[in-house]
């Protein structure tokens, strides 16, 4: 399988990280998004008319959307269905309503920080107010579960792939000047996320202390 | 590069003055709020301010030096074009594949790399990323050897070998720092790197914002690769980074010196954004280095020698409030 | 600085290896708890280069910064060890800035000044609630709670900065915490909206 990315998006960041869960092994394809733009290139319209990261090349289908790909690879190689558990239509409900959050917060957070690191441009108040609401969301989410026993977004003991998508904007999203200080379930929960065995970091996430340090630039 | 408001902490600036024009300087208006602010030597200075990858003929960027408004533009012949948004003075140039500004009268040319005239050179740019943190922190990471085992293990280090050697610091004849004997167990010193070797550092500090750093070429280790990074001052507690990488050819695609330079920066910028103050303390005992600081004892020394002011503080009850 | 004791977070706020964040007045703060059970409440700044503390790993009774790994012993704050010359004794006076904290009804308290002792919280048997930060300031929480009816709720607030304030509550009646929390975001929401 082939992973078309920009290592620094949280979007690709996301699908890596599954797939090192998961022990899936991934050919990384580094696409020059910042500053050469290279999404915008012909070659790269040709393959995603969408010009966005990450694309995943299935050997069977291209996948134009991180999420998408997350769910072809939870569905595909997640043999013990706890990462996407098809079965249970409560829990898929619960779980779509949180990839809509994660895609928020990549349109927020994620937007933000991408506006502060690399200049693109954002409606940088807007971004940052959306992002604290939607923070606030699962503050208050994640406070109740940990009364309730959970240490996940679904009432469940195992993580899913709603954890992870939502995770890589939050664990980042200090770059984009959205502080962490008043979501003290949230900040337990991403060391909850970090201590998931398989988990890789990426460049701006810092492991967990007995985490060995695992990752790469692109192959 | 943050291309909205002005940086909240640039007003939280001591007392400006604003000076009248006087006879030794009839053609001009009065000084500008945000020159007044800026230690001559830095407003005065070469900045980068642009990576000439990223200009499309179809959209012009704009970034902020010294809280002031710039335009850059590449136009259909390819000729790159900088101005000010306030249309105040303003010298321009592009060297190195940079985009280079001068608001002021500069005092020394840009930095002369003669490395660039060597013909069996890979030189490669990786952006302008902006850090919310001011110019001497970056500057002060880069120099930073304690941090290489830790921050970047398993590339530039190993928590294992982060002991530092002593290494010497001396100052250069045209004013700055120079380090060197400092040597770093890499594991991946660069993405051509098939083990891990005993790299031989050299840094080198000739104007307040910018740094230069020699480390031992993976495929001639007598021979260094050069990576020199350009601190873009845009406000007192924010800054955009440049790198300019210009590495012995050996294979390696531009496109992997570049994405292991994002990499690299990337893992660096939650520690900077996470500094306190975010003015670099210049104060004596204000922070607590160790033998391993040397170059970073030395480098703000050096800037108070120079008088630079600009995104420093010596205020100990500063060391709090950022 | 501020005298006085207030509450910064709950004692369930402090699981095993975890660094708390927070802020009294603002002085950031970063909270543990050790493997001995300490509750260390720190200045959130590593006396190196400033690196806030929170974002550091905790290893039993030691907190070590992010950036160089320079460890930290729970209680003193003194430093431990320095990874850049591991044969060498740190120097005494490299440490954290260490505040005194207390647990009293199932929260967290310090004081940044002054020596006043830790006053008791006399209180029938309550269970934290969900902690409220409110992007207003101390003086408008203060009102805005005293003139709430929230019966078999006791409510302090911990003024953060200027105009920030975190509501801490503690409630008599353990399954009314979700709707004490549905008062707490009404309140929350007519502050910031005034």
């Amino acid at each position: 399988m082939l992973l078309y990315e920009w290592a620094a998006l949280p979007e690709c960041y996301a699908v890596r990280l599954l797939a090192a869960i998961l022990e899936v092994p991934l050919t990384l394809r580094h696409v020059d998004y910042y500053p050469a733009h290279e999404h915008e290139s012909d070659a790269f319209l040709t393959l995603n008319p969408l010009g966005t990261l990450p694309v995943l090349d299935t050997g069977e289908t291209i996948l134009l959307d991180w999420l998408g790909a997350l769910t072809y690879l939870a569905a595909r190689h997640d043999p013990e269905r706890r990462w996407l558990p098809l079965e249970h239509t409560d829990r898929m409900a619960s779980l779509l309503e949180w990839l809509s959050v994660a895609r928020a917060l990549s349109e927020s957070a994620g937007a933000a920080r991408l506006h502060d690191s690399i200049g693109q441009e954002a409606d940088i108040a807007g971004c940052r107010a959306k992002a604290h609401a939607l923070l606030r969301h699962l503050e208050r989410h994640l406070w109740f579960g940990e009364r309730a026993g959970c240490s996940w977004l679904l009432q469940n003991e195992h993580p899913t792939i709603a954890d992870l998508a939502v995770f890589v904007n939050v664990i980042l999203c200090e770059e984009g000047g959205v502080e962490r200080l008043d979501y003290p379930a949230v900040r337990r929960w991403t060391d909850r996320v970090k201590q998931i065995p398989g988990f890789v970091v990426t460049s701006g996430v810092f492991p967990a202390a007995t985490l060995e340090v695992k990752q790469g630039p692109g192959a | 590069m943050p291309g909205g408001a002005l940086p909240e902490e640039f007003g939280e600036r001591r007392s400006i003055k604003i000076v009248l024009a006087n006879r030794d300087r009839p053609r001009e208006n009065a000084i500008s709020e945000c020159e007044a602010a800026v230690d001559p030597i830095i407003w005065n200075d070469w900045h980068v301010v642009g990576d000439a990858t990223e200009l499309r003929s179809y959209r012009p960027l704009t970034t902020i030096l010294l809280g002031i408004r710039l335009r850059i533009s590449r136009d259909l012949d390819g000729a790159i074009t900088v101005t000010r948004e306030d249309h105040g003075p303003l010298l321009s140039d592009v060297r190195h594949g940079l985009v280079w500004a001068c608001l002021g009268r500069p005092t020394q040319p840009i930095v002369a790399i003669p490395e660039l005239d060597e013909a069996d050179r890979c030189v490669v740019t990786a952006g302008a990323v902006g850090v919310h943190a001011s110019a001497g922190r970056v500057v002060e990471n880069f120099l930073d050897l304690g941090h290489l085992g830790h921050v970047h293990a398993g590339y530039l280090g190993e928590e294992a070998e982060s002991a530092v050697a002593p290494y010497v610091v001396a100052p250069l004849p045209g004013g700055g720092i120079h380090a060197s004997g400092c040597k770093v167990f890499q594991p991946v010193a660069s993405p051509s790197a098939k083990s891990g070797f005993t790299v031989d550092y050299r840094y080198k500090v000739e104007r307040p914002f910018t740094a230069c750093l020699y480390k031992s070429a993976v495929s001639q280790p007598a021979r260094f690769d050069v990576i020199y990074l350009f601190a873009q001052p845009v406000g007192e507690v924010e800054t955009i980074v440049h790198a300019l990488e210009i590495f012995v050819e050996d294979g390696v695609r531009p496109a992997e010196l570049r994405a292991f330079q994002q990499f690299i920066f990337l893992q660096d910028k939650p520690i900077l954004e996470n500094q306190n103050p975010k003015r670099l303390p210049l104060g004596p005992r204000m922070e607590m280095p160790v033998l391993a600081d040397k170059s970073s004892v030395a480098y703000r020394r050096w800037l108070v020698d120079l008088g630079v002011t600009w995104g420093t503080t010596s205020a100990q009850d500063e060391v709090v409030a950022g | 600085m501020r005298e006085g004791w207030y509450p910064i977070a709950a004692c369930d706020d402090l699981p095993a290896a975890h660094i708390y964040q927070t802020q009294l007045c603002d002085e950031p703060l970063a909270v543990w708890r050790a493997a001995d059970g300490h509750v260390n409440v720190w200045q959130d700044r590593c006396p190196h280069r400033g690196v806030r503390f929170s974002i550091g790993t905790v290893h039993a009774n030691e907190l070590r910064c992010r950036y160089h790994a320079w460890r930290f012993g729970s209680g003193s704050g003194a430093c431990t060890f320095v990874p850049a010359h591991p044969d060498r004794k740190p120097a005494d006076a490299i440490r954290a800035t260490a505040y005194p904290s207390v647990e009293r009804a199932g929260l967290v308290w310090t004081r940044l000044a002054g020596d006043q002792a830790a006053p008791p919280v006399l209180l029938p048997s309550t269970v934290p609630m969900r902690a409220m930060p409110v992007n207003r300031a101390e003086d408008a929480v203060v009102a805005a709670i005293s003139a709430a009816e929230m019966p078999g709720v006791h409510l302090f607030v911990q003024p953060v900065s200027a105009g920030r304030t975190v509501i801490r509550g503690l409630a008599e009646d353990a399954a009314l915490l979700g709707e004490h929390d549905d008062a707490l975001e009404r309140l929350r929401r007519t502050l910031e909206s005034a």
